[in-house]
Formats: C-alpha cells, sequence, structure tokens
C-alpha cells in the first residue's frame, strides 16, 4: 500500500531524482518509477517541477540559464526524460541521523541471520552509512538472537528447494508431524515464524520457530503452491468458535490485537473498556488471561471465567500459602 | 495564482542556499526564492513567511541537509547556507548490489512509525546513486515493532539533544513517578524496548523499558545537552546483557507441555532426559513473572523466591479476578 508522501518525502524524491537522472542520459518515465518504487504518475509530476525549477540567479529573476531544461518533446511525446541543463545540485544527498540510524539498526537486528554471518561485512556497511550521514547517526539498536540453527537449516531446504519436517505443537495443544515447503521466514520482534504450505493441511500455515521440534530437512522436492500469495497478517482466522467479553484499561488494547478485538461497550470509569474477542478454544483463552495478569479479565460467558479461574488455581495450588 | 506546492518551495530553498557561497539573509530568502517571493511584501510586515521560512529550515534539517547559519544569533543579519561538501554523499560512499540487497531488507524490518518514514527516505537516496539491488535469494520478512507511544518522541529526542520528562511506572512499584532525562541510546533487547538515558535526578544512567513508561513523553524547554560518547547503544546492550546472564530463573515444566516445547527452547536444559528443569535468563522479574502465569500448572518456579512470588501473587490474583459464587 502505498501512502501519500508528506512534503519532507517528495522533496527527498526530488534531491535523489536529480542525480539519477543525470546519470542516465535518457531513461522511460516507467523505469524510473520502477527503480524508485514510485507510481509512474509521481515520477512525471516531479520531472514537471525540476523542469521549471533552479535558483534565482544574479537577476533574481530565475532567467533561463538558471533553471533545469530537458527535452521537453520527448517527455510530453515519448514519456522519456533527458536532462539537458542542471542546476546546483550533482550528487546524490546524504543521509540525515535518523535515516542512518533506522537501516544500521535494520541491519544490526539482521545480523542474526545465518546468511549475515560475515559480521565484518555488516560492521563496514554500517560504517559506510556512518560516513554517508550529515550528523551521528542516532544510538539506535535492536537485537535478535537465537533461532539461527533452525533458520539455517530451512534456509537450506529453500536452496535444495527440498520440505523440510518437524514436530509441531499447535496453539491449542495438538502435536502433529509436519511436511512443509517452506516459503517465507518471518519474524515479529524476538520472535520467528516459518509460513509455507502445510501437506498435512494443504494450505499455507504459520508456525512458530519455538513450537517446532526435531526439525530435518527432507529429500522431497517442494510441490506445493510456491507461488502461493502470503498476506502480511501472520495468522489467518480459521475456526474460532469461542466468542469471550473481556475487560481491561483502554491503554492496554494494542496488548489483544492479534485476536481482532470489537468493542461492545466503552461506558466503564478509569478509562476501561470491554471487547468481545474471538478464539478457538479455552485452551488459548486461559493462558491470554493468565498471561496479562491484573489486566485482562473475563466478563462472559461463565464458563470461560471458571477455566481462566480453574487454571490459575492449579498454578497458584503449587506454592505455598504466604501473606 | 496557484499556490506554490510545497516541495517547489523546499525544492528551490535547497537550490537557492547550495548555489550562495556567502549565503542568503532571511530576507534575500523571502524576496527572492521560488514559493516565498510571491507571497513576500515589499517594507510590510512578512512574519507569516518567516514562520514559514523557520518550519522549512527544521524540515530540511530533518532530512539531514547540512544547513549552516553564519552569525546565527541574529535573524536578521544571520546568512544560510549549504555547503556543498557537506551536502554531497561522500565519493566513497558508494554500494555493491548485494550491499544494497542488505540495505533495502534492513529497511523493510520497521514497517510502523517514524522509522519506517526514515528507512524508506534513507533507500530514495540510495537508489538515486543509480545501482540496482540483487535480488535476495531466500524470503526473509524480518520484522521490529515499536508501538509504543513514547518511541517516536524518544527517537526524535534523541536526535534533537533534547532533555524529556515522562512518568515511569517501575517494575513492581504500584503509582509511577516523574523522571527527567537525557536520552542517549533506544535498545531492543529480548523483544522489548529500551531507553537508555541519564537521569537528571540519579545523575547516572539508567535504563527505563517503554512499556512502563505511562502518558506522554514531553521536551523540557531550553534544556539540551551535551552528547557523551560513552554512552552508546551498544553499552546500553551490553549492560542488559550481562543483568540477563546474572539472572537465572531455575523453573520445572511439565513434560510435553507448552511450556516444556517453548520455555526449553529459549533456556538451558540439564543433560539428564528425565529432569522437568529449565533455566531460563532474565533481565526483568516481573515481567517474566506474567509471561510464566500464562502457563498456569505447566510451569513450578523453583527460584529465585522474588519470582515464585511473584507467579504464585499474579496467579492469585487472576484467581479472585475470575471466581464467580457458586449457584446451584
Amino acid at each position: 500500500m502505498r501512502v501519500a508522501p508528506r512534503g519532507p518525502d517528495r522533496l527527498a524524491f526530488l534531491l535523489a531524482l536529480v542525480p539519477y537522472l543525470q546519470d542516465h542520459d535518457r531513461v522511460s518515465v516507467t523505469d524510473v518509477a520502477a527503480h524508485f518504487d514510485v507510481t509512474a504518475e509521481r515520477v512525471r509530476d516531479a520531472v514537471a517541477l525540476i523542469a521549471v525549477s533552479g535558483i534565482p540567479g544574479a537577476t533574481s529573476q530565475y532567467q533561463h540559464g538558471d533553471l533545469f531544461d530537458i527535452q521537453w518533446d520527448e517527455f510530453e511525446l515519448h514519456d522519456q526524460i533527458v536532462l539537458t541543463h542542471l542546476v546546483g545540485i550533482d550528487d546524490a544527498p546524504r543521509f540525515s541521523a535518523r535515516e542512518a540510524a533506522a537501516l544500521i539498526a535494520g541491519l544490526q537486528y539482521l545480523s542474526a541471520l545465518p546468511e549475515n554471518a560475515d559480521r565484518a561485512a555488516i560492521a563496514s556497511l554500517m560504517a559506510k552509512l556512518t560516513r554517508g550521514a550529515s550528523a551521528p547517526p542516532t544510538q539506535l539498536l535492536a537485537e535478535n538472537s537465537g533461532s539461527a540453527e533452525a533458520l539455517a537449516l530451512i534456509a537450506a531446504a529453500v536452496v535444495a528447494d527440498v520440505q523440510v519436517e518437524f514436530d509441531y505443537l499447535n496453539g491449542e495443544g495438538e502435536n502433529e508431524h509436519r511436511f512443509v515447503d517452506p516459503l517465507r521466514m518471518q519474524s515479529v520482534d524476538r520472535d520467528w515464524y516459518l509460513r509455507g504450505w502445510c501437506h498435512l493441511r494443504s494450505a499455507v500455515r504459520t508456525f512458530r520457530l519455538d513450537r517446532i521440534n526435531d526439525l530435518r530437512v527432507t529429500e522431497r522436492p517442494r510441490t506445493g503452491q510456491l507461488g502461493a500469495v502470503l498476506t502480511d497478517r501472520l495468522f489467518e482466522p480459521s475456526a474460532q468458535d469461542l466468542s469471550v467479553v473481556v475487560e481491561l484499561p483502554r491503554e492496554a488494547l494494542p496488548l489483544l490485537a492479534d485476536y481482532l478485538p470489537t468493542l461492545v461497550s466503552e461506558q466503564l470509569a478509569d478509562d476501561r473498556c470491554r471487547v468481545r474477542l474471538r478464539l478457538a478454544s479455552f485452551h488459548g483463552l486461559k493462558r491470554l488471561v493468565a498471561g496479562l495478569p491484573g489486566i485482562v479479565t473475563v466478563i462472559e460467558p461463565r464458563e470461560a471465567r471458571r477455566v481462566v479461574a480453574d487454571w490459575a488455581a492449579a498454578g497458584a495450588g503449587q506454592y505455598d500459602e504466604v501473606d | 495564482m496557484a499556490a506554490i506546492a510545497v516541495e517547489e518551495r523546499l525544492f528551490s530553498l535547497v537550490l537557492a542556499l547550495i548555489a550562495t557561497e556567502t549565503g542568503l539573509t532571511r530576507d534575500q530568502v523571502l524576496s527572492t526564492v521560488q514559493g516565498y517571493r510571491q507571497r513576500y511584501v515589499q517594507d510590510r510586515d512578512n512574519s507569516g513567511l518567516e514562520r514559514q521560512f523557520e518550519r522549512d529550515k527544521d524540515d530540511l534539517r530533518e532530512l539531514g541537509i547540512p544547513l549552516e547559519a553564519i552569525d546565527p544569533y541574529d535573524n536578521v543579519q544571520a546568512r544560510y547556507r549549504i555547503p556543498k561538501g557537506l551536502y554531497d554523499l561522500p565519493a566513497d560512499v558508494r554500494f555493491s548490489p548485494d550491499e544494497l540487497m542488505l540495505l533495502k531488507l534492513a529497511a523493510t524490518v520497521w514497517r510502523e512509525g517514524s522509522l519506517s518514514a526514515e528507512s524508506r527516505r534513507a533507500l530514495t537516496k540510495l537508489r538515486s546513486l543509480g545501482a540496482g539491488a540483487s535480488d535476495p535469494v531466500l524470503g526473509y520478512a524480518p520484522h521490529v515493532r515499536a508501538r509504543e507511544s513514547s518511541f517516536d518522541p524518544l527517537n526524535r529526542a534523541l536526535d534533537r539533544r533534547e532533555v524529556v520528562a515522562f512518568r515511569y511506572l517501575k517494575p513492581g512499584d504500584a503509582s509511577s513517578r516523574r523522571r527527567v532525562v537525557a536520552p542517549r541510546a533506544l535498545v531492543q533487547f529480548d523483544g522489548r524496548w529500551h531507553l537508555f538515558a541519564s537521569d537528571r535526578e540519579a545523575l547516572a544512567p539508567r535504563t527505563f523499558l517503554l512499556s512502563r513508561i505511562v502518558g506522554a513523553v514531553v521536551s523540557v524547554p531550553r534544556t539540551t545537552f551535551e552528547p557523551d560518547e560513552t554512552l552508546t547503544a551498544r553499552r546500553a546492550l551490553d549492560e542488559l546483557e550481562v543483568l540477563w546472564q546474572s539472572n537465572v530463573a531455575e523453573i520445572d515444566v511439565e513434560p510435553g507441555s507448552d511450556a516444556a516445547v517453548r520455555l526449553g527452547k529459549r533456556g538451558v536444559v540439564p543433560a539428564d532426559p528425565t529432569s522437568r528443569r529449565v533455566n531460563l535468563h532474565f533481565t526483568d522479574v516481573n515481567i517474566l513473572a506474567d509471561e510464566l502465569a500464562g502457563y498456569g500448572p505447566e510451569v513450578h518456579v523453583r527460584s529465585p523466591e522474588s519470582l515464585s512470588s511473584a507467579v504464585h501473587r499474579r496467579l492469585r490474583g487472576v484467581v479472585a479476578q475470575h471466581l464467580d459464587a457458586e449457584t446451584g
């Protein structure tokens, strides 16, 4: 999805476009759009603007020689860009401190991937970004450790174009042996997920790496739908027969974002609200609620309250009563 | 006359300030540069336009454009320019197709908030160098979230070296307290964002969990701070790592359960296959206690005592909140 860019973003595009056009004697609008990953319309608008821009010049009147120029016929008739006169800038701009920091932190996070075991290459790339910034990059890092072994196995399977097999303990507590065509390795913060074509279910499924046991690379070729379109959503809503109403502080709502809460009532004191959640079973519900202790309370149905109370009581019963 | 688009004014401003050697005064900018000059009135009040110029200067700086002010303490006499040598990407900063591929992937790590906008802009600048990236062999979709509402204001304050204040609910405390700090670094460790900052009261570096910052982060007016090269993100991560290593929770897990499978992956499991023990490193008792409470009877904390009592207290609280009077 493309969002309408803000003024500074549009300026950054203009400043990046000029040196690119300078390096390409003649280039089509479509090629530029593909290269910068923007719409052709945005390229045309930008070129039309650049072509009439320039510096005030000696007369402060923006005379002809003080302006950029293009071959207008080529542009208007053939959608081709030929820059014929350049003013002021002729090189790519530097990164801002925060732009460089965002990429450096992203690289740091990626350095956990088995492909990036060459730390020296990453370090030299970070150093280059630092030199390319107009101020020292802000101090920002994200650490992603662990799972390297499993990721390396899955990556090897992708390269060999074969299936992986493993035991999977799903969110409902069921353990099943799976054969999967690996398609994508996705992460959210410290958690990694394998997304692939599951031969047991004959569908695309998402697997949490920490629920996978005995992962092995097989010799079976990948045969499922390798072209399957993966949405950005990690988990597709499946059979969700259980509907419960929970109460929580409004500010804690993001904690339940994965369960697509729908508001049932916000007329509560102290900025609290009630939402309806849909889940597959009590198995997941009791873990969710006990894992947000003191934050989320189940209101109804009554049976759900009892299941949560029993679950927590069984846990608490292991400890000596103290006061 | 049609209004001049924002980007046309900003673009013209950049070109004019790069072209000048000696710098332009504010009045010269307003009276001659495209986008301003159309609205400039000779010998009259131009204060609206002057404020526009101030905002535009901020926008340019946000983009990393080195805007220089000569004689900056006088609004009328100050001359502005963009030194070309500081504007251009240094000639040795060029990237191979493999490096570009990696940078493209690094940019996709951020999908929300200001970091996503900033990495997108960095990619636009990279693309101006012309080279295309090589195709990634593997389908990786790495993603770091920065959902805490305090993230963007802290990141901005970090960049501008502004002292900020916020209310902080220290894990384990019942009520929040106002903290005034100079932000030094933002780091994600063990899946959680931490702010590393110089505490103005304690006069020492402190680490704060972003998820525990309640309410708004506000800049303290007219207070900035000097950079300190010893207070880096690397140091913040190293200190969290040391803390993580030194805290060990000994827990028993029910064999074959969710807890056994998932916590077993993260922790150290004894060689003895009949043992139910898992040793887990952690940074914060209260956060681990929340997580372990979710496993109910599948987890029994043996030590430390602070953790087992925290888990016990949580579970009793959940029971109390969900207990109904028996009917029939």
